[in-house]
């Protein structure tokens, strides 16, 4: 297993995409972070609101579509390049294999995770001093800061899962951050569905698991799970990704 | 005294394909192919388009798991190998690697999934050749290149088992006549070498054996010596035969008279038929041997693939067809 992990980290620094795909993850984590920074004091200086930290420091998560598509590329670069063969010659396991990648990609999303909440430290906190507002690590922000972490290692997984089962590259790309990106957000808006179908789906237990535990906007009726309970779905959504992806199209013929 | 695991096919650096079948939907793609690949010795994979070739050697490396039969080198499948690279070297394309990386980088990675020093990597692609090329990204590889990476990549474990997929392909005069060579330095050392190839005077050149399929099944295999036995012809010209045919017909030989008038007599003895026409005052134009040539046994066996015509209807001089003489038990 070290051998592989040895292999995959060669594999993926012998490209110039873990050194590319930095930018766009520290880029939509600064999105993220400067429009809820933004979003909090406006409120906090024009209505008096309480700031919101947690929500300005679990931002990181923002970049968690970079994320997805790295794990995406996991596998699916291996198909596009074709070189499936020779490392299936190299590693004839095929669950190994899947098993080798995770942990590999688990290693590489820590650090993006971390360049994420560096990056979402490094322009919320100055800003909120230079607003001459306390900086306040209370509310539950450190937990929601290692929730924001764990979520974007998950991420990569579930790319990793979904480029096991899809193995087209664009295809997978598209249907991963259409997904994320679109098909979410509109199952958490459409009455009886956003009841009894978001809640379950991995968008809303990766929102649930990133939440502070209480439902912010009753006005809007957004339904969650418990955190906890929503981190421990996204895990099964990913693993059945990963397992799935694993029987039914790593198993199959490479031809 | 106990017998090897996997039996008499436990043999370091045998491969041993038995009754292997695989079906895609409707069609048998490989159809209860056997043979043997015995260590010390290049065979010859042959077969049209379509005979199941690179089926069978996906089989044979775990890539493509077969209907029915088994497939295993050293007596064991591939999957079970404990250090495949190590064992087995293979090269079923000429276009497996990551378009950004370099030779050396795409040679390194493989080298850290088996375990291998990565100093291995410069030495192989000096074996093949490659060294200026090593830092070269391979988008930037010709055909030829590509072919000498792969073949790179199969010898970075140093196995005893080489499996090539057309390694010719895309290599200039000067590279094949270097591939020959290396493959009979490989089965020199006492390696077992499989290779699939459509250059089939390549293959009759360094090949001991061959294995020719058509349509998924074994129609013929042997060694070169057992195929050529008793093909060699001898082609004799002149004004006036016929005193030359009949004192060959009174020592035994046999053979045909052509359209042209030329005899053509089943021996590779062309002193004996010298000698009778000298006896017999014969003038002569022409005595050359016309030796086995693969490449007519290799059409005249898989001629149904070619015409579309259905090669059990096939029968060369009267015989049975050519799969069902040769079909091994």
């Amino acid at each position: 297993m070290r051998n592989l992990i040895r292999s995959e980290v060669l594999k993926t620094r012998s490209t110039q995409v873990w050194l590319w795909m930095i930018l766009p993850a520290a880029a939509l984590t600064a999105l993220s972070t400067i429009g809820q920074t933004y979003g909090s004091i406006y409120d906090n200086e024009h209505g008096g609101a309480a700031i919101r930290y947690y929500d300005i420091f679990t931002t990181a998560n923002g970049g968690g579509v970079a994320l997805l598509v790295i794990g995406i590329l996991g596998l699916t670069t291996e198909f596009r390049h074709k070189t499936i063969t020779p490392t299936l010659l190299a590693i004839p396991g095929r669950w190994t294999l899947l098993v080798g990648k995770a942990i590999s990609y688990a290693i590489f999303a820590f650090f993006y995770a971390v360049i994420c909440i560096v990056v979402n430290f490094a322009i919320a906190i100055p800003w909120l001093d230079a607003k001459g507002i306390p900086v306040e690590f209370g509310h539950g922000v450190p937990g929601g800061v290692v929730k924001a972490f764990l979520a974007l290692l998950m991420t990569a997984l579930f790319g990793l899962g979904l480029g096991a089962l899809v193995r087209n590259q664009a295809a997978a790309m598209v249907i991963g951050i259409f997904y994320f990106a679109i098909i979410s957000n509109l199952l958490s808006v459409i009455p009886w569905v956003r009841h009894w179908i978001y809640p379950w789906s991995p968008g809303g237990a990766l929102d649930a698991f990133i939440s502070n535990g209480t439902i912010r906007n009753t006005a809007d009726d957004v339904h969650r799970l418990a955190p906890l309970n929503g981190g421990l779905l996204f895990l099964v959504w990913t693993l059945v990704l990963l397992g799935a992806g694993g029987y039914f199209s790593l198993n199959r013929d490479i031809s | 005294m106990t017998a090897p695991p996997g039996g008499t096919s436990a043999v370091r650096g045998r491969i041993v394909v038995d009754r292997l079948t695989k079906v895609f939907g409707t069609q048998r793609a490989v159809d209860e192919l056997s043979f043997t690949v015995e260590p010390g010795s290049v065979t010859g994979f042959l077969g049209p388009n379509g005979a199941g070739k690179t089926t069978t050697l996906r089989m044979l490396l775990g890539l493509i798991e077969p209907t029915s039969g088994t497939a295993t080198i050293n007596g064991v499948r591939y999957a079970s190998l404990p250090a495949p690279l190590e064992a087995v070297g293979a090269a079923l394309e000429a276009s497996s690697f990551h378009p950004a990386h370099t030779g050396l980088q795409h040679l390194r990675i493989y080298c850290a999934a088996a375990g291998l020093p990565a100093r291995r990597a410069d030495e192989v692609l000096d074996l093949v050749g490659l060294r200026d090329a090593a830092k070269k990204k391979t988008k930037g590889y010709s055909m030829g290149m590509r072919q000498r990476l792969g073949l790179a990549s199969t010898l970075l474990g140093d196995p005893r088992v080489l499996i090539l997929d057309e390694p010719a392909n895309g290599l200039d005069p000067e590279g094949i006549r270097w591939l020959r060579g290396f493959f009979r330095h490989l089965a020199g050392e006492g390696r077992t070498v499989l290779v699939s190839s459509h250059q089939l005077a390549e293959v009759q050149e360094v090949a001991d054996r061959v294995v020719i399929l058509n349509r998924g099944r074994l129609v013929r295999s042997g060694t070169m010596a057992e195929l050529s036995a008793g093909t060699s012809t001898a082609v004799v010209r002149g004004p006036n035969l016929h005193p030359l045919q009949q004192a060959l017909v009174a020592a035994g030989l046999t053979g045909s008279t052509e359209a042209d008038g030329s005899l053509r007599v089943q021996t590779d003895d062309l002193r004996h038929i010298g000698q009778l026409a000298f006896q017999h005052g014969v003038e002569l134009h022409e005595l050359s041997l016309s030796r086995f040539d693969l490449e007519q046994l290799f059409f005249s066996l898989t001629e149904g693939a070619h015409q579309g015509s259905d090669l059990g209807a096939y029968t060369p001089n009267g015989h049975a067809p050519a799969h069902e003489r040769t079909r091994q038990p």
